[in-house]
């Protein structure tokens, strides 16, 4: 194994520079798909904090008491496309309202009896059906006795889970056509080097070398290229991302969102990619060169 | 009991072996054998098939007909996992050196020694380092063969061949583009070899070089065996 290692990395050094581009081209590879991931992502989460404010409030009477209210609230629970219903006292939406304004709240402060009535917050179903019976929906809750007034931006809410669901189907297409067209550059250089070298490697068979002498250090190195041009990639990613951020940061158009960096666990399966690919290359150049 | 200590000393047999390239027959029907540490000359005029043969023994291609017995494995059935196997008993001097280009010369005769399963680098090194001792090739060490001249490609070559203490040491012209006194030298390398044990087998067409030599001449024409050296000598080149 330390023989193994030995051979790949005095390989990596003979052939340096075609090695080099080959390094380049997967860490550019990288960069691109992770990129997109991280556009993918934060997009999504931002479209995920648009969703939280998705909600039908449905304002109750002044005579209806909490027990009354309960009781409507499981009952609305039953109705098909609701996820959640919960109850909201006027004191508990005051405060929230408060918390909102930040610096503003003063006010408020000057409100000598709260102005919200009791309601009920429905959520609905994170689904397109849910989402085209929420009139429906909304024209039922208004039919309660108890209910003085629903509220809930109707349009907005079938437009946005339009776009939510087109962006999920783009993102996944965009990714799978990024992926494909990256594994096959990366499989051509690495075909490229193995190209390169056929010659040195039919002499070293010719001198008495088994598949495995030949191979074993032609796999590690793909992996090497792999895990280099990946952690290259991501290390480009990362500091793109933290010097052109504070310049983008939307702070402007969404006063509660943070733009986030790749979660660890994506780090690690896009590394963990790179040397599958890198590994790939490898397996079908070999197949392709080193038959006799 | 003669018949089974012939066949014991036999490292090398050869029985109607046929090989073509397409319409092209580079060898007929040839049947010879060498018998253990024997020292053993080829010869014929360009074309006659002496590299095929050469390539045949170390299964750089598959006969197309007969069969071939080399130290116990028959060439006919060996699967490609053997190959490795018999490719370790023999050192071979290629026509065109086979030296890899972007590695020093140290390393092309190292390489043999890592193959063969060697890891010690010290052990390798030790090794490597008396044969370019041996073949006057030590200030050469770290150079690429493609800085070298054609006689020392050719020792280069040879000390590829010998690191390994092959059984069988097969030259595939190993004078050819040598003055006298370098051919001399890798004459005297071979017969060194043979001397410690090996099987040597020397493909020439060159006929001044056998009339050197007390040695076994087996002659070749289009791939034939041909009796005498007079078939040849009328094709000096
Ligand atoms: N791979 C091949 N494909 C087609 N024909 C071949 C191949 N190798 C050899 N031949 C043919 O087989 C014949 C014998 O070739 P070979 O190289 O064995 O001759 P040789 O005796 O070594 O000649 P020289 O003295 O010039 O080295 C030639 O006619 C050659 O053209
Ligand atoms: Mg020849």
């Amino acid at each position: 194994m330390i023989d193994v290692c030995r051979r790949a990395l005095s390989d990596f050094y003979r052939h340096r520079y075609l090695h080099g581009v080959c390094l380049f081209t997967i860490a550019l590879s990288v960069f691109i798909i992770s990129a997109f991931a991280l556009f993918f992502i934060n997009a999504g989460e931002l479209m995920g904090a648009w969703q939280q404010g998705i909600r039908i409030t449905a304002y109750l009477k002044p005579d209806v008491t909490k027990k009354q209210a309960a009781e409507l609230a499981t009952d609305i629970e039953q109705y098909a496309g609701v996820a959640s219903v919960s109850y909201v006292s006027g004191k508990e939406g005051l405060a929230w309202l408060k918390e909102q304004l930040g610096a503003g709240s003063s006010l408020l402060s000057d409100l000598k009896e709260n102005p919200l009535p009791d309601a009920l917050e429905i959520h609905p179903a994170k689904n397109m059906a849910a989402m085209a019976g929420a009139d429906r929906l909304a024209g039922k809750i208004a039919g309660f006795a108890e209910v003085s007034d629903v509220e809930y931006a109707r349009e907005w809410m079938q437009r946005f889970y339009g776009i939510y669901n087109l962006f999920k189907v783009t993102a996944f297409v965009m990714a799978g056509l990024v992926f494909v067209a990256i594994l096959f550059i990366v499989a051509n250089t690495i075909r490229l080097i193995l190209y390169s070298r056929r010659e040195e490697i039919e002499i070293t068979r010719i001198i008495g070398a088994d598949e495995a002498f030949i191979k074993h250090p032609l796999y590690l190195e793909a992996l090497m290229l792999g895990s280099f041009g990946g952690v290259a990639g991501l290390a480009m990613l990362y500091g793109a991302f933290f010097s052109l951020m504070p310049k983008l940061s939307p702070e402007g158009l969404l006063p509660f969102f943070q733009v986030r960096f790749l979660p660890l666990e994506l780090v690690l399966a896009i590394l963990i990619s790179s040397m599958f690919v890198g590994w790939l290359g490898c397996y079908f150049s070999i197949r392709r060169f080193l038959r006799v | 009991m003669n018949a089974i200590d012939a066949l014991d000393n036999q490292i090398i047999r050869f029985h109607g072996v046929t090989k073509h390239f397409g319409e092209t027959y580079a060898l007929r029907d040839l049947t010879f054998e060498v018998r253990k540490n024997d020292f053993l000359f080829i010869t014929g005029p360009s074309g006659a098939g002496k590299s095929t043969l050469i390539k045949l023994l170390y299964m750089g291609e598959r006969m197309s007909d007969g069969y071939a017995i080399i130290d116990g494995m028959n060439l006919a059935r060996i699967g490609r996992r053997q190959i490795p196997q018999l490719r370790r008993k023999i050192g071979v001097i290629f026509q065109d050196f086979k030296l890899i280009a972007n590695r020093t010369v140290f390393q092309n005769v190292a390489l043999v020694m890592e193959v063969a399963g060697f890891k010690s680098r010290s052990v390798i090194r030790q090794r490597v380092e008396d044969l370019l001792e041996l073949v006057g090739l030590p200030h050469q060490a770290d150079a690429y063969p493609p800085t070298l001249s054609g006689g020392e490609k050719q020792r280069a070559a040879v000390a590829r061949a010998m690191v390994g203490k092959p059984r069988i040491i097969l030259a595939d012209e190993p004078t050819a583009s040598l003055d006298p006194d370098a051919s001399e030298r890798v004459l005297q390398l071979l017969r060194a070899a043979h001397a410690r044990g090996a099987t040597v087998l020397i493909t020439t067409h060159d006929t001044r070089l056998l009339s050197r030599f007390d040695a076994r001449v087996i002659y070749l024409e289009s791939g034939r065996r041909v009796d005498g050296p007079a078939a040849a000598e009328n094709v000096n080149d």
